[in-house]
């Protein structure tokens, strides 16, 4: 065992210290410990290597765990509720895909349904099927393959982006008609902040190197 | 800084596009997490420029026809991406006609120049300058997501704004070519490989350097 006794760092599989490539230019390191909180840089083009995340897998379980319990009260609860010339209605992420649909532009419908629902959800589950097992140095059954579609799934979960588009919205609507905030907004904008403490919550290397050891 | 720094694809070696894992690439597969192993991501260029090209295409559509129809009191409004706009800065609400801007009109436009710049400059017709190019592609990626947010709000008008004939919001045929220009150019940066911008610069660097000291390791 080559590692440094004052840094506090993940289980590494075995053969340590391994070789990593920058995903900018490709140059090679070893992938030596950095202490907790900071990130390891390419030598060559400076970005970022890997990070060592403190409590990393207590936070994405916390975090993913939290994010779907909101994602239930989001759906549950009103959302943005609409009231013109005494009708009300009512908006809801399902409402926002489903109306699309059936109006005409089942294309974009889906596209917002996998960006704003299906992507989150697989996301926040994913992490907390892969990290929660791993608290306790186990693998999940088919773990690998979670963690393999959390990396793909990764760019279209958009919350961030649709709660822009509500604000806009808002902006929009404004004159026109009374809008009343539900519990399900509150909870979305907290769902908003969940997800993204949870993805980056660990390193991606962190994550595999943890997986290997446990599943040896 | 050292020039001589060595690369994974000297030695043979390709990390895990999924994983990071480093692996001799003869393997194919990563022993880790089972994903094919590539040095360079594969037809990289062909690829990014073939959704360039794609998400090119419905561009003007995208901007030209309008990405939803507003129906009030037997008005009916067509509005597009630019109207959109137009009328946050008519109405003076100018933090929101700025973000709009930014997000729907000027994001797309600098990420498809940018990406173009980016396939020239791995093919070798511009220099490469991968320290500031690798940044400009760092940051493409980074913010393409955010031009869907026009696309949400129709989703979110749509839903909303239902009260029949009093007043009404439909889709128009601009939502879905925009929803295509954003997600044609989100693949088309991912499917782009930054290292190749680096490669590039090693050409170079030999082609300097006429007699390169043979066998220095």
């Amino acid at each position: 065992m080559k590692r440094a006794s004052s840094i506090t760092t993940w289980p590494k599989p075995a053969g340590a210290p391994h070789p990593v490539a920058c995903h900018f230019c490709d140059t090679l390191h070893d992938a030596a410990a950095v202490p907790e909180g900071t990130a390891a840089r390419c030598k060559r083009c400076g970005a970022v290597l890997y990070q060592n995340r403190a409590a990393s897998l207590v936070r994405v379980t916390a975090f993913s765990l939290t994010a779907l319990i909101l994602m239930g009260i989001v759906n549950l609860f009103p959302f943005l509720t609409m009231e013109a010339n005494g009708i009300k209605t009512e908006l809801s992420l399902f409402r926002a895909a489903r109306e699309l649909i059936r109006e005409g532009s089942p294309a974009i419908g889906w596209c917002v349904a996998i960006f704003t629902i299906v992507a989150p959800l697989v996301m926040a589950g994913g992490m907390l099927y892969v990290c929660g097992p791993l608290l306790r140095g186990r693998a999940a059954p088919g773990a690998r393959h979670v963690a393999r579609w959390l990396g793909h799934t990764e760019p279209w979960n958009m919350i961030e982006v649709f709660l822009l588009g509500v604000l806009v919205s808002l902006m929009k609507l404004g004159k026109m008609a009374d809008l009343y905030f539900g519990v399900g907004f509150w909870a979305f904008a907290a769902l908003m902040v969940c997800m993204a403490a949870a993805v980056a919550g660990i390193d991606r290397n962190e994550l595999w190197d943890r997986l290997e050891v446990a599943e040896e | 800084m050292n020039p001589r720094l060595p690369r994974a694809i000297d030695q043979g070696l390709a990390s895990c596009h999924v994983c990071g894992k480093v692996t001799p690439v003869v393997a194919h597969r990563c022993p880790r997490c089972g994903s094919a192993l590539h040095l360079r991501k594969p037809a990289s260029l062909k690829r990014t420029v073939a959704l360039l090209l794609a998400a090119l295409a419905l561009y003007a559509p995208a901007n030209m026809l309008p990405v939803m129809t507003i129906s009030e009191i037997g008005n009916v409004m067509a509005s597009t991406i630019l109207q959109g706009m137009v009328e946050f800065w008519r109405r003076e609400a100018y933090p929101i006609a700025i973000v709009i801007f930014v997000a729907s009109i000027m994001i797309p436009i600098v990420k498809i120049v940018a990406l173009v710049w980016l396939c020239a400059a791995a093919s070798g017709k511009v220099h490469p300058s991968p320290r500031i190019l690798g940044r400009i592609y760092w940051f493409t990626e980074l913010l393409g997501r955010w031009s869907m947010v026009d696309i949400f709000v129709v989703s979110i008008l749509v839903a909303l704004v239902q009260f029949g004939a009093y007043m009404n919001v439909t889709p128009g045929p601009g939502a879905l070519a925009f929803a295509g220009v954003v997600v044609l150019t989100m693949f088309a940066a991912m499917s782009f490989d930054p290292r190749l911008l680096w490669d590039r610069l090693e050409i170079l660097n030999a082609a300097k350097t006429p007699q390169p000291p043979p066998d220095r390791e």
